[in-house]
């Protein structure tokens, strides 16, 4: 097990590396003097060298690279060119929404998706079956901000259940919870679809299987087969299928804290981007990547602890 | 030659399954639907300076009408205006154009260059472990991460959402076309190719390529409705096409200030875009269902 986990996490390692280059690169590519940009076109030529000399961008790019390592390994990742705080600062203010958000999703989209595919397995064929098929697949041709606008329009709007404007506060408090909702829902009707399909296309596949005929033939009950026998040996595509969908996932966060104004990582980036702050979108492009490797290693853990051959291999 | 002795042989038993396929496709009624409006919205796109009832950029006085079908729709602006007065079906049409156009550059070129990459592996073995590596740290960044980052280096636009979509699509593609190359690649008919001396171009073009295109493009299909709803969504954040331009998700964006008053203006271009990738997606499933008839029991 530790083993696999410690091999897992040097699997991570080269994507990592990219990620970091990449971000790295974000710097480089832009057209002008980025000491330049960074202090300003008031700024006198004296301050621009001295910027340049802070930053290190005299010296040749591979050094100007393992200077950035250096950095980011010590938790520096520069300052934001608007605010001139911290980015360390203004991201770790930023995850824990984030967290909440994608938490939240999962925890309600995950047994919702999966029992969408069950129910749709058991009664293959009939009409459930092909509404929940008809379901997933308007699911996953749907974009994100399609079911935000009208989760706000409907639940916000008219029908004034919950609020659809930012963050109101912690999630303990029941402003906080409650402006959760809404975001939360959105997350998760995007999640749900692939979710429910996969459940049901190896529920199938596993009630077929010959351990299903024998626990039927020996004569338990027909719960006792659907969830311990074919739920338990169908979940394991479900939890890979969670893994190559964190990818989406965050991309949806991104978008869903966009719309309901969630002061989380994904709108710190995109806010970034569009105002021209690049040390803060090059941090927060980094948290989103580390998040996504380590909803990955999760996966990965989950995946040993559903399938013990795997923990043997 | 004994190339082309051999090679029509090959080909008629590859493609004799081909119209009988087409008929069967015909025979889904759901998939033909679905490949109908496809058909149907492409040609509208592509018609849209001559069937677009005004002009996309005009401004005028009577903002926020909303459709025929509402109580103060009028029939001269059928889906209502947005909040400059602008007619919102003309609108649609050249937007719908717009993202059509990402969606297809992306996949075409993002195809091509994946199929080069998983041929070039599948066949060269030892080019194998190097290109696979790679392919699986590119694998690895989601795609609206890679859009962002370009679009912080090269600025919002339609080339930034493009060049964002190229790089998400080709370790996909290249991985799949490998996966099917890999099993050609086993058959008889490479090792007999071979064995008459035939150059590795043609190996990889004539016997190669022409035996897993099919299974590669239907990967395609599928992979088309993914650009369109990843531009749609980049585009929505304001990455892409800016304004005046118009393009379904930016459109659906900037009906957001008129969310409460004039839903239309957002949940007309969403739905749009719902109904594209819808139907790409039924087209796509259906396509794979036929070429591989063991996913179609389930």
């Amino acid at each position: 097990m530790l083993k696999h986990l410690a091999q897992r996490m040097l699997m991570s390692v080269p994507v990592l590396l990219g990620v970091l280059l990449l971000g790295f690169l974000l710097l480089q590519l832009v057209p002008g003097d980025v000491a330049r940009v960074i202090a300003g076109p008031t700024a006198t030529q004296d301050v621009v060298d001295q910027i340049r000399g802070d930053l290190g961008l005299d010296r040749p790019l591979v050094v100007q690279f393992l200077l950035y390592l250096g950095r980011v390994l010590q938790g520096d990742l520069g300052y934001s060119m608007i605010n001139n705080t911290a980015v360390s600062s203004e991201l770790a203010q930023a995850l824990w929404p984030t967290a909440e958000l994608v938490i939240a999703c999962l925890i309600w989209a995950i047994p919702a998706g999966i029992a969408l595919g069950a129910v749709a397995a058991m009664n293959r064929g009939r009409w459930i079956d092909r509404a929940v098929i008809a379901f997933s697949v308007i699911g996953v041709s749907t974009p994100v901000f399609f079911f935000a606008l009208i989760l706000m329009i409907w639940l916000g709007y008219h029908w004034q259940l919950f609020p659809f404007l930012g963050r109101s506060g912690p999630i303990w408090t029941l402003e906080g919870l409650a402006s959760l909702v809404l975001p939360a829902l959105t997350l998760g009707l995007s999640f749900i679809g692939p979710v429910a399909r996969m459940t049901r296309t190896s529920a199938l596949e596993v009630m077929n299987a010959d351990h299903v005929r024998t626990a039927r033939a020996k004569g338990l009950k027909e719960r006792t087969v659907v969830l311990r026998h074919v739920l338990r040996n169908a979940l394991i595509p479900v939890v890979t299928l969670i893994g190559l969908q964190a990818g989406f996932l965050l991309g949806g966060a991104v978008v869903t804290e966009t719309i309901f104004s969630w002061p989380g990582v994904g709108r710190m980036a995109v806010g970034a981007i569009l105002s021209r702050d690049l040390p803060l979108a090059q941090g927060a492009i980094l948290v989103l990547a580390l998040c996504f490797i380590v909803i990955n290693l999760a996966v990965d853990l989950m995946y040993a602890a559903l399938d013990p051959r795997v923990k043997a291999a | 030659m004994s190339d082309t002795a051999l090679a029509p042989a090959l080909q008629v038993s590859q493609r004799r399954p081909r119209p009988g396929m087409l008929r069967r496709l015909a025979r889904d009624r759901l998939a033909l639907t679905a490949g109908l409006v496809l058909l149907a919205i492409v040609l509208a796109a592509l018609l849209a300076p001559w069937i677009a009832p005004h002009d996309p950029y005009l401004t005028t006085r009577r903002r926020m009408l909303p459709p025929v079908w509402e109580a103060r729709g009028t029939w001269t602006y059928l889906l209502g205006t947005d909040s400059l007065g602008r007619c919102m079906l003309s609108r649609l049409l050249y937007g719908t154009r717009a993202t059509l156009m990402v969606g297809i550059t992306a996949t075409a070129i993002g195809g091509a260059i994946g199929m080069l990459i998983g041929f070039i592996s599948a066949f060269y073995r030892r080019l194998d472990g190097v290109l696979m590596r790679i392919n699986d740290v590119l694998l690895s960044i989601p795609a609206i991460l890679l859009g962002l980052a370009l679009a912080a280096v090269i600025g919002s636009g339609l080339q930034a959402i493009i060049a964002a979509l190229v790089v998400a699509t080709v370790p996909t593609v290249a991985r799949v076309t490998r996966g099917a190359a890999l099993v050609v690649m086993a058959q008889d008919f490479m090792e007999a190719g071979r064995s008459i001396g035939l150059p590795d171009h043609t190996l990889i073009w004539r016997y190669l390529a022409l035996n897993c295109i099919s299974s590669v493009f239907v990967y395609l299909t599928l992979r088309f409705a993914q650009s369109i709803l990843l531009g749609a969504i980049l585009s929505f954040l304001g990455l892409g096409a800016q304004p005046p331009a118009a393009e379904l998700g930016m459109m659906a964006s900037s009906g957001r200030n008129e969310l409460f008053i004039a839903p239309h203006i957002a949940t007309i271009p969403s739905l749009a875009i719902v109904v594209i990738v819808l139907c790409a997606n039924i087209l796509g499933d259906a396509l794979r269902d036929l070429l591989d008839p063991r996913l179609r029991k389930l």
